[in-house]
């Protein structure tokens, strides 16, 4: 009877080893087809509607499918895509002429009716079935959108809008007929685009299989190498654990993966079946001050500071030669960043004439963060504590600190912002004017206000940079905030990726990309 | 001989009436779970407006341009503007009429993406089942039988770490060893992009079995091994050490000593006679763990990418995404309310001695 058990295990063993025998793992392999291509996507998105999302991660999958007027090289620059060429006929009216030959994935070809139809759902209040579209916003004032012939289209705006383009780069071109035809939902089914892949199958919380559009018209001809892509299946798989998305890269289950953490990178580096890439971000990351609440209602407390913590030592210890720090509130290489300003000095000393000064003796701060940012605020509390600062940190989730920050209650509190537009007008309003959705330190001054809102509106780039010059100048003086730092934006890829270059922006457009054996 | 008889009519119709009286007291205990299952929404409900943070602001994200107007539309739009009893009135209008509303992030009805979702974290939870069942009993059973020996300690020693490996820290092992090591199995997802499965029910492995589809089969299975083997381990920990205790106490009783000296062979006592006795505190255990692996997945489908409802349920959680929660939350009270009410049910009827 002994036997009978043992027996039985040995059973199970086998039945378990067959079954693992039976698998071996899924390996991405090239056919003369082109090949498959698997990236990881950090979160669940939403929907593949190119007009109901604001997620970065949705964009990535989105711009694979569908193509807009014009797109932004890999380090930033506006080319056409769709759109053959453009003009400002005034300062509130823009024409574009449309590609000829361009079609869809059913085969019906991409006209003016389209692009009337696509930008209308955005930009009319209402206009998406009923809702209003969250991507509105990145269209400024644009109000108007209508066909002069079936090649070129005109937009109208209530005001002159500096940041028009940038909008247009966001927006992507659906067929009017077969949305018509089938319906919002039916749409949602089976989505079509005039981009370098066509939907498959696939859910949107594993993974969305794309192929390869045949008739693809080629994509911008300032991006290089134009015509159809060499790929023939773009995978998109849902991997929300950074971790098993490393190890997914490295077993070779998917070949792309992106936000890497800055502590993974020599990890992937010393693999020789990974290559790893770095490009600049676009998001700050900064130390807010609540400028409401005293001490900090002091410009000189707020200078103090910017003073006391040694931005450039946490950088180097912490992040080593991938962050850049900035020296006012703009990045450096945004538009409108006065070039004169020099970065804070680490000066203690300083820091305590200014508190004294001030006539503050005894501070007790808490900064708070978010747990991925916990080492930097720890290096800062250090600092703060070596000037004589009971200094703390604490750490939250974003939701419930967010909500905290605008009512007030908090006193300093680590924030990022992404500003992918490299333009103030996405940055500066929302963070320095008074009450602004993003005004999270409270700061508010009439002159800033008003420089700002009238750079909103002004076309010629040479005013606008002055403008700006002086509002970074203003905030570099006032300091409402700790000047921050930004990061190179990390991602890898198995060794057989070629003519993969990650983009300022975040976006993944697989139509170049190639994949060797 | 009369009074016999008294008692055995007197018996008869107790019982008779018993069995009225117990179908009026499951249908008792039936409605008691109505109001159970409105005051955990109207709970839900409070608490995730309670909690701080505002569905839209964390849905334009922290970026780029957005309009006050753009704002004000979407806020209108979820009624997120109207006061706290309106809400909660139109939550409970949509409730009554079988409607959870319509998910903030996704624009899909809850409804809906619960049905999606529901069958990978089903399947996910009776693979981990199979699992823990698979090792657990066989080890238990062994263990009792061969008390102290090398295998019992070495099998209690096991039992001890699964039960202290947190699920995160044993799914990433998995994978560094069976998917990125070894290469043997994938460590992300419930199929393969090129392997085609036609969605019948949603769960994999039947609709690959009720198609004859062979290579979906195995495809299945193997992404189903590693994510039920890390959400099984502790289970099967707990029932291992469970089927031990039970079994070693039901070895000690006279009976097994009578058919062990009535010559019937070791083994044949303890798989004919003693397992059922032993297996009633193991099956007590797994109906408690089964509510533990639907609702303690979230973890596991992190890892394994495994999109289920756990995921899900994080997700809208980070986003305040209130009706999807609210939903998903209902379905996981509804569920626990009912699994305990059919085991108060099955009690009764497997052991009369105790009353609804």
């Amino acid at each position: 009877m002994k036997r009978q058990a043992l027996f039985n295990v040995g059973v199970l063993l086998l039945v378990l080893l067959f079954i693992l025998s039976a698998c071996g793992s899924q390996k991405t392999t090239v056919d003369n087809d082109g090949g498959t291509i698997v990236i990881a996507l950090s979160r669940e998105i939403p929907t593949l509607d190119p007009a109901n999302y604001r997620m970065r991660e949705c964009e990535n999958v989105i711009r694979n499918i569908f193509d807009g007027l014009v797109t932004k090289t890999h380090d930033g620059k506006i080319v056409p895509e769709i759109a053959e060429s453009w003009e400002a006929i005034s300062d509130t009216e823009w024409e574009f002429k449309i590609r000829k030959g361009v079609t869809f994935h059913n085969g019906d070809p991409l006209t003016a009716d389209d692009v009337v139809f696509s930008f209308e759902r955005i930009i009319i209040e209402g206009g998406m079935e009923g809702q209003t579209s969250p991507r509105k916003g990145l269209m400024g004032p644009t109000s108007g959108v209508y066909k002069v012939d079936d090649y070129t289209v005109r937009f109208t705006m209530d005001e002159p809008n500096p940041t028009f383009l940038h909008g247009v780069v966001h927006q992507q071109i659906i067929p009017k007929a077969y949305f018509e035809e089938v319906g919002p939902e039916g749409f949602l089914k089976q989505p079509i685009g005039a981009g370098p892949f066509k939907f498959v199958s696939g859910t949107l919380n594993d993974q969305i299989v794309l192929e390869r559009y045949d008739d693809y018209y080629g994509g911008s001809p300032d991006i290089p190498p134009v015509g159809p892509p060499a790929l023939k299946r773009v995978i998109f798989k849902v991997i929300p654990e950074p971790s098993s998305a490393i190890a997914a890269l490295k077993s070779g289950e998917v070949n792309i993966i992106s936000g890497v953490p800055a502590d993974m990178v020599p990890n992937l580096e010393a693999d020789p079946n990974v290559i790893v890439k770095t490009v600049q971000g676009t998001r700050v990351y900064m130390l807010e001050m609540n400028n409401k609440m005293p001490p900090f209602d002091n410009p000189k407390v707020r200078q103090a500071m910017n003073y006391a913590i040694d931005m450039d030592g946490i950088l180097e210890a912490i992040y080593g030669g991938n962050a850049t720090r900035l020296p006012g509130a703009l990045m450096p290489y945004s538009f409108g960043a006065n070039p004169n300003l020099k970065p804070y000095e680490y000066n203690p000393e300083k820091a305590k004439q200014l508190l004294k000064e001030a006539g503050v003796t005894k501070l007790q701060v808490v900064i708070d963060t978010e747990p991925k940012r916990q080492n930097v605020a720890l290096a800062m509390a250090a600092m703060l504590q070596e000037i004589g600062i009971d200094a703390q940190v604490r750490n939250w989730e974003w939701g419930v600190l967010e909500s905290e920050i605008k009512k007030g209650t908090r006193q300093m509190y680590m924030t990022e912002w992404g500003d992918s537009w490299l333009d103030p007008v996405g940055f500066l309003n929302p963070k320095f004017r008074t009450n602004d959705r993003a005004n999270w330190s409270h700061y508010s001054n009439e002159r800033v206000d008003e420089l700002l809102t009238r750079a909103e509106r002004i076309i010629d780039s040479k005013i606008r940079e002055e403008i700006y010059h002086e509002v970074e100048e203003i905030l570099y003086e006032e300091a409402p905030i700790v000047f921050g730092y930004t990061l190179m934006e990390v991602e890898a890829s198995t060794a057989n990726v070629e003519n993969w270059q990650p983009s300022m922006d975040g976006r993944q457009n697989m139509h170049r990309v190639r994949i060797t054996n | 001989m009369p009074l016999y008889s008294f008692y055995l009519a007197s018996d008869e119709s107790r019982e008779y009436r018993g069995g009225f009286m117990k179908g009026i007291k499951i249908l008792e205990r039936l409605l008691a779970t109505i109001p159970v299952i409105l005051g955990i929404a109207v709970i839900v409900f409070l608490f995730m407006r309670l909690t701080p943070g505002d569905p839209v602001d964390i849905m334009m994200g922290r970026e780029g341009m957005v309009t006050e107007a753009e704002i004000e539309a979407l806020r209108e739009e979820f009624n997120l503007n109207e006061p706290l009893h309106v809400q909660l009135f139109i939550f409970f209008k949509g409730l009554f009429s079988g409607d959870l509303g319509n998910s903030i992030t996704r624009g899909v009805p809850v409804i809906q993406l619960i049905k999606d979702t529901l069958p990978a974290t089903i399947e996910l939870a009776i693979g981990a089942l199979l699992f823990a069942l698979v090792i657990a009993l066989p080890i238990g059973i062994i263990s009792a039988v061969k008390q102290d020996s090398i295998f019992d300690r070495i099998a209690m020693a096991g039992s001890f770490l699964g039960i202290s490996m947190p699920g995160f820290w044993l799914g990433i092992v998995l994978i560094i060893v069976f998917s990125v090591n070894l290469g043997w199995l994938p460590s992300q997802g419930r199929l393969s992009y090129l392997v085609y499965l036609e969605r019948i029910t949603g769960f994999h492995v039947i609709d690959a079995i009720v198609t004859g589809n062979i290579p979906a089969l195995l495809n299945a299975l193997k992404h189903l091994l590693l994510p039920s083997i890390t959400l099984g381990a502790s289970m099967a920990a707990i029932i291992a050490r469970v089927m031990r205790s039970s079994m070693l106490e039901v070895l000690k009783q006279d009976y097994v000593m009578l058919a062990r000296s009535k010559g019937l062979s070791k083994w044949l006592v303890v798989l004919r006679h003693c397992l059922k006795n032993a297996m009633m505190p193991t099956i007590t255990v797994v109906g408690m763990q089964v509510g533990v692996l639907l609702g303690g997945n979230m973890i596991v489908e992190s890892v394994f990418g495994w999109p289920g409802l756990g995921r899900l349920v994080v997700d809208a959680i980070f986003n305040r995404d209130y009706p999807l929660v609210q939903g998903v939350v209902m379905f996981y009270a509804f569920t626990f309310v009912m699994a305990n009410f059919f085991v108060d049910v099955i009690y009764t009827y497997i052991n009369p001695k105790i009353e609804m």
